[in-house]
């Protein structure tokens, strides 16, 4: 008995440092993120005045009153769009990491480059540049104009907003695609050519499988967070057909209605946890298989 | 199959980047609007450099991403230093906890904080911005400066203990100078975060408290200026920048979490932070 809590107590010693380090990180994870979800998700059922003002209770009003038709029909077409940005840009990214990852090391390395810089520029920056590049004199409407197509401005237009929404997740859906098929051995391709395999084949028996939790990872960076964008349906679309992001954005700054705000934030968040529910199953799944 | 696709490929990278450089086009374009070309000039470089409000908000924006990154970089490296050094019980749910702001939407994660500001009574203000900032940067320069410590040859700091040095001197001389390029990756990533946030700052930001893209965007809603593009051109430079200073290897580990395993919980936070920057 002696013996072993004398053996514990330099663990325990470090422990306090440790404990100190860890400190200040987690105070602010707690008091910046977990009580203030935790807020959002009481304000989501607390009864409200006619001036949306918190007064306390428990109703669950609020959620009901997303089923109503204002509120649907932008989770509806929230929730479309969402699938379309993120159909496109899994495709894609699914190509282009194909293809970077059959290139030479110094190759990939340009590539790679050439994918961060629009990454990692200002996302107000790739947004604006829409409005010139498809707005009325702008060079595609020009375009068309030296064919005799005189079309009108695209801005506002859907189909500027879900450009834009590809434009903008598109670099962040190639990363892990790539990260996860890099590391397949190429040998592994030419055996499943030489064993008879077509592309499809190859892709969807082999490739596609082994890339999967970059699939996921793709999904999950696309699909929730598109319903919380708000910048792109108000320039680009001109504020008519919104997203839930536009929907939060009213309800918190300009009708001050937090516990219907509140409500439809839970929502996003549940739905962000239901993906990484469901990511996490899939993995699982894999594996079990796998193994 | 694979030339066709090896053309779609192309026309990504056509498509990434023909917003880039119309941007950059335009902003030399001397015509008063947008909307047919003038000839070239200068003349909104000029412009943009003599718009006092906007300038002004480049001011708080500047101080803002200074300090948060700042912040959000200490912070990290303590919790790293924490969870890399020791041999804490718990380990994984520490690190589940550092990492939790990335899992909430960024909306959800502004609402939160505008909820328990007004909770709390704290005035929304340039504080409350940068507090902001630096929840939604801390799981990325906790990560990758896990990554740098993870890879330190973990004797070298016990040896200084072991020939006398205090902590402090421990990280002025031995910690700091090893794990140095990471701490600027973790701090240039995170201010770029901060520098063009416009979600947590639409929720967070009260007097005093506007940032440059909350002043574009409004700009923005009222129409598109040739200025603007000037701007954009300026912030499309400054990333290229940014990207060189922290280096094409660490820029890559940092995106795709090459070459070490461990990189790759790196690699989805960056992802993540940045991605839901996307907004």
């Amino acid at each position: 008995m002696r013996t072993q809590a004398g053996a514990r107590r330099p663990v325990r010693r470090i422990n306090v440092s440790a404990w100190l380090l860890l400190t200040p990180g987690l105070l602010s994870v707690l008091l910046l993120a977990i009580v203030p979800v935790m807020l959002v998700a009481r304000n989501s059922f607390a009864e409200s005045d006619v001036y949306g003002a918190v007064i306390g209770g428990f109703t669950l009003e609020h959620y009901v009153t997303l089923t109503d038709t204002v509120y649907a029909k932008t989770i509806g077409y929230s929730l479309g769009m969402a699938t379309i940005t993120t159909v496109f840009c899994l495709t894609l990214g699914y190509i282009v990491s194909n293809y970077i990852v059959a290139q030479t090391p110094q190759r990939q390395s340009l590539l790679l480059l050439l994918l961060i810089v629009p990454f990692w520029t200002d996302f107000l920056v790739r947004t604006f540049a829409w409005i010139t590049l498809l707005g009325r004199g702008g060079p595609l409407l020009s375009f068309f104009n030296l064919f005799g197509l005189d079309l009108d401005s695209l801005v506002p237009s859907q189909t500027a907003v879900m450009l834009a929404l590809i434009y903008a997740f598109l670099p962040t859906a190639v990363f892990p695609i790539y990260a996860s098929m890099r590391g397949i051995d190429p040998s592994l391709r030419e055996a499943a050519t030489d064993l008879g395999a077509g592309w499809w084949q190859t892709h969807g028996r082999v490739i596609a499988p082994i890339s999967l939790p970059g699939i996921i990872g793709a999904v999950l960076l696309t699909f929730v967070p598109t319903l919380g964008v708000f910048v792109i349906p108000v320039l680009l679309g001109g504020g008519k057909e919104l997203l839930v992001g536009n929907l939060i954005v009213t309800l918190y700054t300009e009708f001050r209605n937090q516990p219907m705000g509140a409500a439809l934030s839970m929502v996003v968040f549940a739905l962000m946890l239901i993906s990484l529910a469901i990511a996490a199953l899939l993995l699982q799944l894999r594996k079990r298989r796998v193994a | 199959m694979d030339r066709a696709l090896g053309w779609v490929t192309k026309l990504v990278f056509v498509f990434l980047y023909i917003p880039i450089v119309a941007v950059v086009v335009y902003s030399f374009n001397a015509s008063a609007s947008t909307s047919n070309w003038g000839g070239v000039s200068l003349h909104w470089y000029g412009e943009l450099f003599s718009d006092g409000p906007l300038l002004e908000t480049l001011r708080t924006s500047l101080i803002i991403g200074v300090l948060a990154a700042g912040l959000s970089t200490v912070i990290g490296f303590l919790s790293a230093l924490g969870l890399t050094r020791y041999r804490v019980k718990g380990r994984m749910f520490f690190i589940g906890v550092v990492v939790l702001p990335l899992i909430i939407p960024e909306i959800v994660l502004g609402v939160a904080l505008l909820t328990i500001f007004g909770t709390a009574g704290i005035k929304l203000s340039i504080v409350t911005v940068i507090l902001g900032h630096m929840i939604v940067t801390l799981p990325l320069t906790t990560l990758i400066l896990m990554g740098s410590l993870a890879s330190l040859d973990s004797t070298l700091p016990e040896a200084a203990a072991d020939l006398g040095c205090t902590p402090w001197q421990n990280f002025t001389r031995v910690l700091f100078p090893l794990t140095r390029s990471a701490m600027l990756a973790a701090f240039l990533l995170s201010f770029t975060t901060s520098f063009s946030n416009i979600v947590i700052s639409t929720f967070t930001s009260g007097i005093g408290g506007t940032t440059m893209p909350l002043r574009v965007y409004s700009l923005l809603k009222t129409g598109i200026t040739p200025e603007i593009n000037a701007l954009g051109s300026l912030l499309i430079l400054f990333t290229v920048v940014i990207i060189f200073l922290v280096g094409l290897r660490q820029m890559r580990r940092i995106v795709i979490g090459a070459e070490e395993p461990d990189m790759s919980t790196t690699a989805i936070s960056t992802q993540t932070t940045k991605g839901k920057a996307s907004l």
